[in-house]
């Protein structure tokens, strides 16, 4: 006997969804047969406001794209107003922003623990790891003043240098993470329900990861080597030593994988960056902002966040403000058309967790 | 990297006569511009004959001076690590063009957002008509010559007590008779 199709409305609030986001599905029993994203709910027309601003004043709007990893966003929009002007960075500069980047990666993991885990009804774990997001809170907040939105890194390099003593201090940080993560490994890894949940659970496999545009740590899942970290390189990734880890199954457990690795990585990579970093200058200086004009042209810079590949593409007549600027996020591909199609036939009670093992960011659809 | 994006420009010229490069820039990009019904066949080219698998950015720019819009693909190619920028310039009174989510899955929600935002039409674009706006009927809110100041204005109100946009401190100085302290004068408008 065939079931009675049922609708149901999973958002705008969920605690699955990092922001105001609705998925709407028809179920028969606990399967899903359709899966449609809606959204509309967080829109601010931040790249429209962005275009009356002067090129310098847009990043207060920048880093609020995507909450819980801003630095990447700012990155890739500081490095495309460069390659638009020709404006060369100082390479401790390039050094501090890798630093900035990998310390926000690993704070991002640490989000994604809470979350992930939160969605399969395992809260221990989202109380350990932002525990332990607080200590690299704390160091963003040494460092610029802010601890969620940094507003950092910018055109000519970044706005200042570190203080004294903070290699030090990262580097306890980093001792101290490392070994926690063992921790988190007893508490999420070896958990039987989190296995029995994520395992065969939301599987993309590798052919439909390259023909639905999938980027980052899902498509490392799915067994594909791609990062653009080691494709095409920025800043100073091709003088550091660090491996992409993948793993076959694309299922949540397979991403769930290569975020745990990734997280080793970053601390290597910020312990290398640490040790190579040379001195002097930080900062080339931009002309007065209010004055500043862009030559006539575009660009397009793009950086690899946790949630995979994020751009900015940025348009100059000429003037002193911005004739466009677009942003590419990961989201954008994984949020709608993917999550749609990944769906269908999978358990209700899953939604939340195929969802967070995707990184969907509501705010980086719209923007 | 040279030598790739020659041959790059030079497969391109030789397939689509229309297409116009351009190759002056220090990074691993190239650019092509043509004409908009030429989109599809030489998207289907990069991708399939020559391995421009990912499609890293659709945009769309107002041009509003010179009466168009452009609509910017920005693909990449893992093999030869080059991204080519392909672009073309759509009538702004009329502009429409082929879809091209059938190349890419995930161009149909790229395609759903210019549709309200630039009011481009893509023929063959099967999609739901709302993404972002709801029950929207004015002109696309993204075009330059659309005033959010002026739209806001129209459309929202302010909240009891803000109606002068003062400062909030003055609102209640003057309302309750109060003075403003000396250190708040400066911030006060």
């Amino acid at each position: 006997m065939r079931e009675k199709a049922t609708t149901l409305y999973i958002g705008p609030q969920h605690p699955g969804i990092t922001g105001n986001m609705m998925v709407k599905v028809q179920v028969e029993g606990d399967t899903i047969v359709k899966a449609r994203t809606e959204v509309g709910y967080l829109h601010r027309a931040f790249e429209k406001l962005q275009e009356r601003r002067n090129w310098l004043q847009s990043f207060t709007l920048l880093c609020r794209f995507c909450v819980p990893e801003p630095d990447p966003v700012e990155e890739s929009y500081a490095r495309a107003v460069e390659l638009l002007e020709g404006r060369e960075v100082p390479e401790r500069a390039k050094y501090i922003r890798v630093l900035m980047l990998e310390l926000a990666r690993i704070g991002s993991y640490m989000l994604w623990y809470g979350g992930q885990n939160g969605s399969l009804g395992l809260y221990t774990m989202g109380q350990w790891s932002v525990g332990d997001r607080n200590y690299i809170l704390d160091l963003f907040e040494e460092l610029t003043g802010g601890r969620v939105y940094h507003m950092y890194i910018w055109p000519g390099g970044v706005r200042r240098d570190l203080p004294e003593g903070f290699a030090e201090k990262v580097l306890r940080t980093m001792d101290y993470l490392e070994k926690r993560l063992k921790d988190y490994d007893d508490l999420m890894f070896d958990n039987t329900i989190f296995q029995k949940r994520t395992q065969g659970v939301g599987i993309i496999s590798k052919e439909k990861a390259v023909e639905w545009g999938v980027v980052g740590p899902v498509l490392r899942g799915s067994g594909i080597k791609s990062d653009i970290r080691i494709d095409d390189p920025y800043e100073v990734y091709d003088k550091l030593d660090f491996i992409v880890p993948t793993h076959e199954g694309g299922d949540i457990w397979s991403r769930a994988l290569v975020r745990r690795q990734e997280i080793r990585q970053s601390i290597r990579i910020i312990r290398q960056v640490i040790e190579q970093m040379p001195s002097g200058e930080y900062y080339n200086r931009i002309p007065n902002p209010h004055k500043w004009a862009l030559p006539k042209g575009d660009a397009y810079a793009r950086t690899e966040a946790t949630r995979g590949e994020v751009g900015m593409y940025i348009v100059s007549d000429g003037g002193v403000h911005p004739r466009r600027i677009h942003f590419r996020g990961a989201a954008y591909v994984h949020g709608i058309t993917l999550l749609e199609d990944l769906l269908i036939g999978e358990n209700v009670a899953d939604i939340s967790a195929i969802m967070n093992s995707l990184g969907t960011c509501p705010p980086e659809i719209e923007r | 990297m040279k030598e790739i994006k020659e041959n790059i420009i030079q497969r391109i010229k030789a397939n689509f006569a229309d297409a116009a490069e351009k190759n002056d820039f220090k990074d691993n990009r190239v650019d092509f511009s043509v004409k908009k019904e030429t989109i599809p066949s030489i998207l289907f080219y990069l991708k399939d004959e020559m391995g421009f698998i990912h499609l890293s950015h659709i945009s769309c720019v107002d041009w509003l001076e010179e009466g168009e819009l452009e609509v910017v693909f920005i693909v990449w190619s893992p093999k030869d690590k080059i991204k080519v920028f392909v672009r073309t310039r759509l009538d702004r009174d009329n502009p429409v063009m082929d879809n091209v989510d059938m190349i890419w899955r995930q161009a149909n929600t790229y395609e759903r957002e210019m549709r309200e935002m630039f009011g481009v039409q893509f023929t063959g674009l099967v999609a739901p008509e709302e993404f972002l706006l709801e029950d929207w009927q004015g002109p696309p809110p993204f075009r330059r010559d659309f005033d959010t100041a002026a739209y806001a204005e129209k459309t929202f109100w302010h909240r009891p007590g803000r109606e002068d946009a003062q400062d909030v401190r003055e609102t209640i100085a003057n309302r309750d008779g109060e003075e403003i302290p000396d250190f708040a004068k400066k911030y006060s408008r």
